[in-house]
């Protein structure tokens, strides 16, 4: 338990210091991008006839910290709005905290990322088990060939094709947006089957991208596991196969929670082609949205939001992994 | 708990297994025959390569792929020919009527549960109805071994030594009361007084229960302590097989005296032990025909480059070499060599 907690604390402190870098990284990007987005603001302000003071609270609201003082004052003056969650405000929605945006934008983003890498880890896994023990079998093969075909496929080939597909040649279902207006939102059975029927789509495409990685992942980690030794010793020792399933699954799966952590990553850096293509109001079309309007507090905010995602899962699956593994667990070497 | 309280007698008969190569399929084991009277314990020893642990995994039916047996059979009594069962049939006489310690023994476990999940695990694959009493049995063999029974079980693989590993490794091969118990090289890990006490504990259990043993070695000072029989493999062959005593003391076959003449601690002084000449065979260069040893052979002879010389009885031995008559005057087969 007490390495559990230490190594939480680990992450909590790495974690700290990665989303510490991004803000950094992006008040750097805002402040001294060509035409200063700021300065351009405050002038802006200025010309249209503001006080001096004024323009400076007005710029000041709208990108979180102000643009006078020194350098250094501006970067506290930042910092010190995201400890209290003030993301400034939104340059190409006026009046609208960037907070608000990403908060209304996370929830289509994180909900169908995690479900779609949650049912491609599950069906990946489950099939590369299947794949590694029937090596030689033409459904094994089979299920091998496919893994390897849709691992290369880039991510948003696949959306573009999944589009295709089910809203073209066989249109059945809805071909962006996040649900249809018509329906009152709330917890009534026509909102809530539209909202699915647009999710659909999107999850079909994050579980197709990554099952073919799971799958080539999975199944090699069942070869080398089935390679231990202690495999053969249970075996000789005429333990039950459900028994020796199980051995063989939770040793191959383990490595598998490492990969799993830094996919959801990737994922939601992905999110911005997917969401694209099926204009899906999340994060990563606010995030193209934002750079088309070169609104720099709002991608600040979705760098960062996306940045914190990132951490959590890394956290999340290490603590999964300290669950399975003793040899993790107890602190012990392996 | 006991299926049959009798001792198992095993008889091996012209079992050739071979493993698929780049060179096509070589036999590691070429016609073996070797019988484990009832209630003995025997010793299978001979130099790394020779086939004893693939002696060994046939006596569960376990050759592993790229392995696999083409000719002969292996009779056990109160189970038939092993070599015949599969599936259900099979699995269940592993474990539970061939306790079996594999040679890597300290890998042998799950890293991911405990000892005592493990042995359960065991109990519950073999239907064994009182698990208690399954994991008092645990606790006594362990503490037997010198081992804290109850902490072991509560423990991971990863926090017990290589050579208490071991120690679990033939505590789950004698918990479930099987009659034929197999332990290929069950004491590398420990040293010298562990490996002694082990040894002791593998002996008084296998008296205890009346149980037929098999033990793989290295080692010709383990094998001369705990067995009533040594069986001499040399290039997939037992070149040489008889009671403990006569082996050691009067060994037959050249390649059992050079064994022997090998070892200072038997041959009395060191200065006098002298390493055999030249290496054993591979499965690739095992000569085709002929006698498999003959090129390392001081008493070698022109039949031996064409015949392979088949194991005949010599006194109560069985020995498998063209220059040792089946009289047992050893005097003359010296002679006539020279
Ligand atoms: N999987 C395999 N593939 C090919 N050849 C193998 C395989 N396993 C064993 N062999 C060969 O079969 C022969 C007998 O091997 P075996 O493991 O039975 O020897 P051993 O007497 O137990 O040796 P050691 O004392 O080193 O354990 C060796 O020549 C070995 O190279
Ligand atoms: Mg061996």
């Amino acid at each position: 338990m007490k390495t559990v907690v230490r190594r939480l604390a680990g992450h909590l402190a790495r974690g700290a210091a990665m989303i510490w870098v991004v803000t950094t990284i992006s008040f750097v990007i805002i402040r001294t991008i060509p035409g200063d987005p700021v300065r351009a603001q405050y002038e802006k302000l200025i010309e249209q006839g503001m006080a001096p003071d004024q323009a400076e609270r007005a710029t000041a609201a709208l990108y979180g910290f102000l643009p006078k003082g020194s350098l250094w004052d501006q970067y506290v003056g930042y910092l010190n709005g995201l400890i209290h969650l003030d993301l400034g405000q939104s340059l190409s929605t006026p009046g609208t905290p960037v907070a608000t945006l990403i908060g209304s934008a996370a929830k289509w983003t994180i909900l169908p990322v995690l479900g779609g890498t949650l049912l491609s880890f599950l069906l990946g896994v489950t099939l590369g088990v299947y794949a590694a023990i029937k090596r030689s079998g033409r459904l094994g093969d089979a299920l091998a060939i496919s893994g390897s075909l849709l691992h290369g496929v880039p991510q948003y080939v696949i959306g573009l094709l999944v589009m295709a597909v089910f809203t073209t040649l066989w249109p059945i279902l809805p071909a962006g947006g996040p649900v249809d207006i018509m329906y009152d939102p709330g917890f009534n059975a026509p909102y809530i089957v539209s909202l699915v029927e647009h999710a659909t789509l999107p999850v079909l495409t994050y579980a197709l991208a990554g099952y073919g990685g799971w799958i080539l992942a999975m199944k090699s980690s069942v070869a080398t596991v089935l390679g231990d030794d202690f495999i053969l010793a249970a075996e000789l020792r005429g333990l039950r196969r459900g028994i020796l399933f199980r051995y063989l699954a939770r040793n191959a799966i383990l490595p598998l929670f490492t990969i799993l952590a830094l996919s959801l990553g990737m994922l939601f850096g992905g999110a911005i082609f997917i969401e694209t293509i099926f204009n899906y109001p999340g994060l990563g079309l606010l995030l193209v949205n934002s750079i088309g309007a070169r609104d720099y507090a709002l991608m600040g905010g979705t760098f960062l939001v996306i940045t914190v995602a990132v951490v959590v899962a890394n956290i999340a699956a290490d603590l999964l992994y300290a669950v399975i593994d003793p040899r993790v667990r107890t602190g012990g070497a392996a | 708990m006991t299926e049959s309280s009798s001792a198992p007698g095993v008889r091996v008969r012209d079992l050739t297994v071979v493993y698929k190569t780049p060179a096509g399929e070589l036999p590691a084991l070429a016609g073996v025959s070797l019988t484990l009277a009832p209630g003995t314990i025997t010793g299978l020893v001979g130099e790394s390569g020779s086939g004893k642990s693939t002696l060994a995994f046939s006596l569960l039916n376990a050759v592993q792929p790229p392995g696999r047996r083409s000719a002969g059979s292996v009779e056990i009594d109160g189970i038939g020919d092993v070599s015949q069962l599969a599936g259900d049939d099979l699995r269940r006489v592993r474990g539970r009527q061939v306790g079996y310690v594999f040679q890597a023994a300290q890998n042998s476990l799950n890293p991911l549960k405990t000892i005592g999940k493990q042995l359960l695990d065991l109990g519950r694959s073999h239907e064994v109805a009182d698990l208690p009493a399954l994991v008092r049995d645990a606790r006594a063999l362990l503490g037997r071994m010198g081992l804290d029974g109850g902490r072991v079980l509560d423990s991971y693989q990863h926090e017990l030594s290589g050579g208490m590993r071991q120690r679990v490794g033939i505590m789950l091969a004698l918990v479930l009361n099987a009659h034929l118990v197999v332990l290929d090289e069950p004491t590398t890990a420990l040293d010298m007084i562990t490996q002694a006490t082990i040894l002791r504990i593998v002996q008084e259990v296998h008296r205890e229960r009346g149980l037929t043993t098999l033990i793989v070695t290295h080692d010709m000072g383990v094998a001369a302590e705990v067995t009533d029989s040594i069986a001499v493999m040399y290039g997939g062959r037992v070149v040489e097989h008889g009671p403990t005593t006569a082996v050691l003391g009067s060994p037959r076959h050249p390649y059992t005296q050079g064994l022997i003449r090998a070892i200072p601690r038997l041959s009395g002084d060191i200065a006098e032990a002298r390493a055999l000449p030249g290496r054993p065979p591979t499965l690739g260069t095992m000569p085709a025909q002929g006698c498999v040893f003959r090129e390392r052979c001081p008493e070698r002879r022109e039949i031996c480059d064409s015949v392979d010389p088949a194991p005949v009885a010599v006194g109560d031995r069985r020995v498998a070499c063209h220059a040792v008559e089946p009289a047992p005057a050893s005097a003359r087969v010296r002679k006539e060599c020279a």
